[in-house]
């Protein structure tokens, strides 16, 4: 059994709360374990750079040197952690004045941040780690019957100077992980474009009409829903969509699914037991 | 045959472009022509576009100059990705298509259309005056001419990757919010807005913030990287625009915008709890009234599928809280100290 210090993130547990509750369901089916870190801090969601870069590189290295004294790999299940932590952890590595400068209070409460442990998506550890080959020896309920739209999120392919796993430009591993489950993913435009999350509470209206146009793109190629790795992404696509279709004067629905809960019910789970019946659009 | 005309045969192959055509003139809406050359590897997208208008079809309308990555003119979308026509080899973007052996080549988005490949820059110009993209001298006018307006190297090191751009558009063509809203600053007009405002010889810097912060400025960024992800000259354009943020932050505080305001309760909610209190950030973002209007029809479905977040005194704390805190508080004051020293340069 593998195990992996977890990162929880504040939309994981708060709204989105279906996520963390699928990976706990099925993570020993494929050998992996999830040890939460409940000392974690909100890692700023890609606000905190700009406020205060130092408290920034303070609360990221805390979070990494958590996972680190436990010798393990930090897991986030969020796009815009990933890319938040995975940036600042950029920075500490790039900056011996910056790391000494946080390890100096860290000290304190017993923590340092050495920059030994990778920052990883769930969807990374269950490529590299799990493995297609294992995963899809496991699967129960293939998703033979669907065709699926895989809509990745900004922060898990940009800026690649940061994340690297994926060709922002043509990305596959969500694509991989979704056949090795037995679905068929369909090529569209959107996979690797943005949701419009992080403009949602400053500029609404534009934010709707980035996630109208990507639920239509994935509704006129006749998708029969999308999966995202993201949670921030589900918010707008699944909580947001109705609003996101009527003002731009779209009709239909799409049902939009979390990777964990996709993977959930190719390994035989139900939608109940995954809290897939908590989406604002019916699955 | 010998082996090195033998590879030279294989590495020929014909290649169709599809591309966009549209004249005003004549067309009601734009369409497709597939032109099937056989080009030889090592061979640009913009040599062989030229090669279609000279052989092929004259007709056939693109800008282009230096043919050398200088000038940005020939900035174009190629399979999907705004980039140079002059530095982009044939035999990758093969590699990339989604129909074999064909190439999609289309104008440059979220400007008007002229025809063909060409778009009308105007727009950006604009922007770029309303900004005053210039360095507007802090030098009394008598002395021009007269004065060397001497530049640190480190004054030159805050802006001079920003001075690489080329004003080819190609992040003005994949900007996510431009797309939304053509009123919207654009990446290219915040990195020129930046670059102006670190600027040690500029005078204008207080005015061009205050425009940069107003309706459709730098807060509606949506983080999306893509204009960073496309850039010719590998600018980081989001490290200007986050600078701009940081700069606003520092001088006009955190209360005048709705994304200064939703930005500041990050920190105050991570310094307080460690966790972010989701439920009432739309309140602190854009007030009661906004809140209501525009949360309220969506509120009553997330109650029932138990999507809401718990209110402020449910989100527990983080654990550890007490010496994090600490921490906090300590770094703050590493933070002002910086600040003073700053000042008193």
């Amino acid at each position: 059994m593998k195990r992996y210090a977890y990162y929880q993130s504040c939309i994981n547990e708060s709204m989105t709360r279906e996520v963390d509750r699928s990976i706990q369901l099925w993570q020993h089916d494929l050998g992996i374990e999830m040890v939460n870190l409940h000392e974690s801090t909100c890692c700023g969601g890609s606000n905190l750079d700009y406020v205060s870069p130092k408290h920034f590189a303070l609360v990221n290295a805390r979070n990494i040197a958590a996972a680190e004294k436990l010798g393990m790999d930090l897991v986030v299940s969020c796009n815009t952690c990933l890319m938040t932590i995975r940036s600042a952890k950029k920075k500490l590595d790039e900056s011996p004045e910056l790391k000494a400068e946080v390890n100096d209070l860290l000290r304190k409460e017993g923590l340092e941040y050495r920059g030994t442990s990778e920052v990883r998506h769930l969807l990374w550890v269950l490529i590299d780690d799990v493995g297609l080959d294992a995963i899809r020896a496991k699967v129960k309920t293939p998703l033979s019957r669907l065709r699926i739209a895989p809509f990745y999120g900004c922060h898990i392919l940009r800026p690649s100077t940061v994340l690297g796993r994926d060709n922002p430009l043509e990305p596959t591993s969500l694509d991989l992980l979704l056949e090795a489950l037995g679905g068929r993913t369909i090529p569209y435009d959107h996979k690797n474009r943005c949701c419009g999350f992080h403009t949602l509470l400053v500029a609404e209206e534009e934010s709707l009409n980035v996630a109208a146009e990507a639920l239509k793109e994935a509704m006129d190629e006749k998708a029969d829903c999308i999966v995202t790795p993201c949670p921030l992404c589900h918010t707008v696509l699944d909580g947001y969509q109705s609003k996101a279709l009527k003002k731009n004067g779209l009709r239909g629905s799409i049902p939009v699914f979390h990777l964990s809960e996709v993977v959930g019910l190719a390994l035989g789970y139900s939608d109940r037991q995954l809290g897939i019946r908590r989406h604002i659009v019916t699955a | 045959m010998t082996d090195s005309s033998k590879q030279h045969i294989e590495e020929k192959r014909d290649v169709t472009f599809r591309v966009h055509r549209f004249n005003p003139q004549v067309d009601s809406k734009p369409y497709f022509d597939d032109y099937t050359i056989k080009l030889e590897k090592g061979i640009t997208v913009l040599r062989a576009l030229n090669y279609i208008k000279e052989h092929v079809d004259a007709s056939l309308t693109f800008r282009a100059f230096c043919q050398a990555g200088i000038c940005g003119s020939c900035a174009m979308r190629i399979n999907n990705m705004s980039k140079l026509a002059c530095t982009t080899q044939v035999w990758d973007e093969l590699e990339r298509t989604r129909e074999p052996n064909v190439i999609r080549v289309e104008p440059l988005r979220n400007l008007p259309l002229i025809k063909d490949l060409v778009v009308e820059m105007d727009p950006l110009v604009g922007k770029m005056q309303q900004f005053s993209n210039w360095v507007d001298s802090k030098m009394p006018e008598e002395q021009w001419g007269r004065k060397e307006f001497l530049v640190s190297e480190e004054e030159f090191r805050k802006y001079d990757k920003a001075t690489d751009c080329i004003l080819c558009a190609s992040c003005v063509s994949e900007c996510t919010i431009l797309r939304a809203n053509r009123d919207y600053v654009s990446p290219a007009v915040l990195l020129k807005s930046y670059r102006m405002n670190v600027d040690s010889r500029d005078a204008s810097h207080e005015q061009r913030l205050a425009g940069l912060v107003g309706d459709h400025g730098v807060w509606d960024c949506t983080h999306c990287y893509r204009c960073q992800e496309t850039c010719v000259k590998h600018i980081p354009i989001m490290d200007a625009i986050h600078g701009i943020r940081e700069d606003a932050i520092e001088r006009r505080g955190v209360k005048d915008t709705s994304g200064a305001r939703h930005a500041e309760a990050f920190m105050t909610d991570i310094g307080k709890k460690g966790k972010l209190v989701e439920a009432t950030l739309p309140i602190r973002t854009n007030g009661v009234a906004w809140t209501l209007k525009n949360l309220l029809p969506m509120a009553f479905k997330m109650v029932i599928k138990r999507r809401t977040p718990p209110p402020p005194l449910l989100v527990k704390s983080t654990s550890g809280i007490e010496q994090f805190r600490a921490e906090f508080r300590e770094m703050s004051g590493h933070v002002a100290k910086d600040h003073e020293k700053k000042s008193g340069e």
